[in-house]
């Protein structure tokens, strides 16, 4: 998939799962999406994905080779999954933020981290992808897991964490992709737009949430194609990792 | 890294991982000596599923098994799955060391530190990886959610002991048919359950609806 399917600056217009809304109106449906889903979240992970997003995190985790002392910051980091792990491989001296442009994830998140006792390591900030608002060169880490294709400008997004990335600091994308084998897609389309939207409204009331989330993994670039605008946006030696059969990747980058 | 799924070797390793640590939490003697080994990186390469992995002592102390460590190792091993299973269930893991087909990089003495815990231990393998989810809300409906959850729990044992198959099979497809099998279950399990679970919480509002107005 090319970028400008998802994105078209010249009617101004942008991809809403598989509707074109306007650009400044996506921003606020994906609010919404998120205001309606924040305390329903880490369950419908866990049911919508059998448990195997924590495999996921869990690898991207490793990739990140994160340290006692280093700085990380997990952007659209939603409930702060990523961020306790992290708030405990940095260590009393490291820092993670966990930072998501939507507050009642934030919310739901800060809870946790202070429930499980990984709040004094970690600020809790509310933050757009496209315009972080950090110093450059400050992180040793960015992860952004399942954050990417909710951003309405991708390019820009990616821009900005290049910018606060410390020289030699790595990027971490991990998001839905594209299987690698159209049996597994097959299934998985199935999966996703018959048995995620019942789920949805079931155990969150909300089929047309869940529909989003399924229709916006569709929308999202494949495999190659986010790798090219990674070094469109200035990585370097960048590379992915399929995982469950491409269902989803990680991508990986560095600042020079 | 190894060329397998990293999610489902995640699997494998998340499950062994907890099965490890509960053991260590529940033999004092062994905490004690792994306390010593916090911050040491082993690596081992099990030659016969082309298999690589990490163990990382960390503060608690607990093991944390990994898939993929670019960070130095104290010591790196190689070997077949059978130098491994003799390693492990030693009395002598020294004598192993020298004798079987395992090679060794690095120093051997945090590795037979390691193996002497791990081989005093008793481990749990079932458990941990049935464990219920934590606590949603202490009433009924949750019970019928947890029974959902339950099932998560159900297909990640199965996954791990699919494993071996899936390790051996690598190669041959991408993604192997077990997975894809597995994955088509697991769609058809969480959309009968899903079903059940609607028919039977309508039937607990309805109880629920019949009682208020008896009262
Ligand atoms: C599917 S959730 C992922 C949460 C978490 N990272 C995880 O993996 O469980 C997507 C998150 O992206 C956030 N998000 C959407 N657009 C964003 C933006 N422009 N900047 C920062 N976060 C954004 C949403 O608020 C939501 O919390």
């Amino acid at each position: 998939m090319k970028e400008d399917i998802a994105d078209n600056a010249d009617d101004g217009t942008t991809d809403f799962g598989f509707t074109r809304v306007n650009r400044e109106a996506k921003a606020h449906l994906v609010r919404d999406v998120f205001d309606s889903v924040a305390s329903r979240y880490d369950l419908m992970n866990d049911l919508m994905s059998g448990g195997v997003h924590r495999f996921w995190k869990r690898f991207t985790i490793e990739l990140s080779g994160v340290r006692p002392g280093q700085t990380v910051l997990d952007i659209a980091g939603g409930t702060g999954d990523l961020a306790a792990k992290f708030s405990r491989l940095v260590g009393s001296e490291g820092r993670v933020i966990l930072a998501d442009i939507n507050a009642a994830m934030l919310e739901v998140g800060r809870d946790r981290l202070i429930d499980t006792g990984a709040a004094g390591n970690v600020d809790v900030v509310q933050a757009d992808a496209q315009a972080l608002p950090f110093e450059d060169n400050s992180i040793d880490c960015i992860t952004i897991a399942f954050g990417l294709r909710n951003v309405t400008d991708k390019d820009m997004a990616l821009r900005s964490m290049l910018r606060v990335l410390r020289p030699g600091g790595r990027l971490l994308v991990l998001e839905f992709s594209k299987p690698v084998s159209p049996l597994l897609g097959k299934i998985y389309d199935q999966y996703s737009f018959q048995i995620l939207p019942a789920m949805g409204r079931w155990i969150a009331q909300d089929a047309d949430s869940y529909r989003y989330l399924a229709e916006s993994i569709r929308q999202h670039p494949d495999q190659e194609t986010l790798l090219g605008m990674m070094a469109n946006a200035g990585f370097v030696d960048s590379q992915y990792h399929n995982m469950t059969g491409g269902i989803v990747a990680v991508h990986q980058g560095f600042k020079a | 890294m190894t060329k397998h799924d990293p999610a489902l070797i995640g699997a494998a390793l998340a499950g062994a991982e907890r099965a490890l640590n509960q053991a260590i939490r529940l033999a004092p003697t062994s905490h004690r000596e792994l306390e010593g080994l916090v911050g040491t990186r082993l690596g081992m390469e099990i030659s016969s599923f082309d298999l690589t992995l990490f163990v990382e002592i960390v503060t608690g102390p607990e093991v944390r098994l990994m898939n993929h460590c670019e960070a130095p190792t104290a010591a790196f091993v190689r070997g077949s799955i059978e130098d491994f299973a003799s390693l492990a269930t030693s009395d002598d893991p020294a004598a192993v060391l020298i004798n079987s087909g395992i090679e060794l990089e690095g120093s051997s003495a945090s590795l037979i530190t390691l193996q002497q815990v791990i081989s005093r231990i008793e481990i749990d393998w079932e458990a941990p990886l049935v464990d219920a989810l934590g606590d949603v809300v202490g009433h009924q409906i949750a019970e019928t959610i947890r029974g959902i959850f339950r099932w998560g729990e159900g297909a990640r044992i199965s996954l791990t002991r699919q494993l071996s198959e899936y390790l051996l099979e690598e190669g041959k497809l991408t993604p192997p048919q077990t997975e894809l099998d597995h994955f088509f279950d697991a769609v058809q399990s969480v959309s009968m359950r899903v079903e059940r679970a609607q028919h039977k919480v309508a039937k607990l509002l309805a109880k629920a609806a019949d009682r208020r107005t008896g009262q």
